[in-house]
């Protein structure tokens, strides 16, 4: 088993009034990929909006390669190595997606590795490579999709997030982006992923969370999660 | 004729100032949904700015004008800790109502120490004669000193990490810090940008006409019409609707009485709002 790179400890969040996390807490090794599955509304983007910082927890703490990180702001973690590609994308979409990318590597330390991650991104998506003078805001919803991983990627992340990948796509690009994720990871990349796909997220994953109503419902290496009966009829229709 | 041509070449160059002094409204505007109130007041701090660099302290007028964008621009930053963070992103009656008050605050001050009566900065350069006709030399070099601010405001925004990173922020403040960009830092920046070209618009303004405290209010007045004819937000689209401003001054000045300039334009105004919500000129912006 490799080492803890990330660690959610009882954290509590929510929205104004309206508490989402109760106590929710994961840990993400390092070199695997690790997913969050549950039902909407579960908790899952507060999760990972928790660990960015853009919802700030009200208690528990998020613990980064040894360090409380809890507290810092959202820029300064990504500048650290953690990196979430958000739902729904998020381009710049009047910028180009070579700005877009530039963006990805705003930080000090990215920037150090612009040249190797811009050839990454075009190397597993030649379509993105295609495009690079385009506004980002024309490309369709598979092409914006890969320019958000390779934004993310950009970014020379230690752990990356992505918050619903598959969501919009054929299933064919979905299979295709989830086999360049498997890739990335026997690359040596940490990954956390939440996934409503979960049949292809349990398939893929080295472990696997699942979120009830914002904590821990069962955890579990992905293979026996996908075997749970519970799980079987709950999530995966059968 | 030529006295209609002269006087349309009189409001282009005069109109290119005016771009210029939207464009500073505009940035702030499109990067962080403020409407800058105190924008009139900033540029009324220019041409105090650049009379008291003039006079007291001996300079060429055109040499204090990076004095004055500096100047713009540190006084920019500082009224964004002070008055403008802590409201972005809230209702924007609360913007509204902070840089109104940031407005009254230096009309006030400007008002005790200088007075309302005119000032003005003396400057001598030859025109170039049309005719019987003389365009005055300090318009001309104010109009090209406006569009190559201007531009190179544009090659900034373009060309630089850090002009990207204010687009990128303007577009998705939230996703701008996910990839690392400290966003609070680049609103400020881009604040003390938009203040310093008000600042520098109004010292242009400064070494063509006699000026008060007061005199900012006007052309923050045209500075709304400019930003709505070139569409709100577009850097690029308001030196266009300044040229436009100024053209459409030029060519009813020889026709009626000065006083129904601002008649006329805010008719305008109140038409291409109705007509063109999103401005005339796209430019820039995508779509
Ligand atoms: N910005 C917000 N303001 C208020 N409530 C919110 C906000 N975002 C999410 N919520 C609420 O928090 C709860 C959890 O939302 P969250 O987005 O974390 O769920 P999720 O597990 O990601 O769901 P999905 O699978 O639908 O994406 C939901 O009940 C939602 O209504
Ligand atoms: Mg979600």
């Amino acid at each position: 088993m490799s080492e803890t790179i990330l660690k959610v400890e009882k954290v509590e969040a929510g929205y104004g009034e309206v508490q989402v996390l109760w106590g929710t807490s994961l840990e993400v090794p390092g070199g695997h990929l690790t997913t969050i599955v549950g039902a909407n509304g579960a908790g899952k983007t507060t999760t990972l909006r928790s660990i960015t910082g853009i919802v700030k927890p009200t208690s528990g703490r998020i613990i980064f390669e040894g360090e409380d990180v809890t507290r810092l702001p959202t820029h300064a973690k990504a500048e650290l190595g953690l990196v979430l590609v958000p739902e729904g994308r998020q381009l710049f979409a009047d910028m180009t997606v070579e700005e877009n990318l530039e963006m990805g590597a705003f930080g000090a330390r990215a920037r150090a590795h612009y040249d190797r991650n811009l050839e990454r991104v075009c190397h597993y998506f030649p379509r993105v490579k295609e495009r690079l003078q385009q506004k980002a805001g024309t490309l369709s919803g598979g092409e914006q999709q890969m320019v958000a991983v390779g934004r993310g990627l950009m970014a020379e992340p230690k752990v990356l997030m992505i918050d619903e990948m598959s969501l919009g796509l054929s299933p064919l690009l979905a299979q295709q982006l989830f086999q360049t994720l498997k890739e990335l990871r026997d690359d040596g990349l940490t990954l956390l992923l939440v996934e409503q796909n979960v049949h292809l997220a349990l398939a893929l994953a080295d472990y696997a969370y699942v979120l009830a109503e914002g904590k821990v419902h069962l955890e579990g290496p992905a293979q026996e999660v996908s075997h749970n009966d519970e799980i079987r009829k709950a999530y995966l229709g059968l | 004729m030529i006295g209609i041509l002269v006087s349309v070449i009189n409001g282009l160059l005069l109109g290119s100032i005016y771009g210029l002094a939207a464009i500073g409204l505009t940035l702030i505007f499109g990067v962080m949904k403020v409407i800058n109130l105190a924008h009139g007041a900033m540029i009324a701090l220019g041409m105090f700015a650049l009379y008291f660099l003039a006079t007291s302290g001996g300079m060429n007028p055109y040499l204090a004008l990076p004095l004055v964008a500096i100047g713009g621009f540190v006084g920019g930053v500082a009224v964004y800790w002070i008055g403008v963070h802590r409201v972005i992103g809230r209702a924007e009656l609360m913007s509204l109502l902070a840089t109104f008050a940031v407005s009254m605050i230096i009309i006030g001050l400007g008002t005790a120490l200088w007075s309302t009566s005119p000032y003005n900065v003396q400057i001598n350069i030859p025109g170039v004669a049309i005719g019987n006709y003389t365009i005055p030399g300090n318009h001309l070099v104010a109009a090209v000193i406006a569009i190559l601010i201007a531009a190179a405001l544009y090659l900034f925004l373009f060309y630089t990490r850090l002009g990207k990173a204010i687009r990128a922020v303007a577009s998705n403040r939230q996703a701008a810090e996910l990839m690392g960009i400290p966003s609070t830092r680049v609103l400020a920046i881009a604040f003390g940008i938009g203040i310093g070209i008000a600042a520098v618009a109004g010292a242009l303004i400064a070494t063509l006409f006699p000026f008060t405290i007061l005199s900012g209010g006007g052309y923050e007045l045209k500075s709304f019409v400019v930003t709505v004819l070139g569409g709100l937000g577009n850097p690029a689209g308001a030196l266009l609707g300044g040229l436009l401003l100024g053209f459409i001054e030029g060519v009813v000045s020889p026709f009626v009485d000065v006083s129904w300039t601002p008649v006329i334009e805010f008719s305008l105004f109140v038409v291409i709002l109705i007509a063109f919500p999103m401005g005339l000129f796209r430019v820039g912006r995508g779509k």
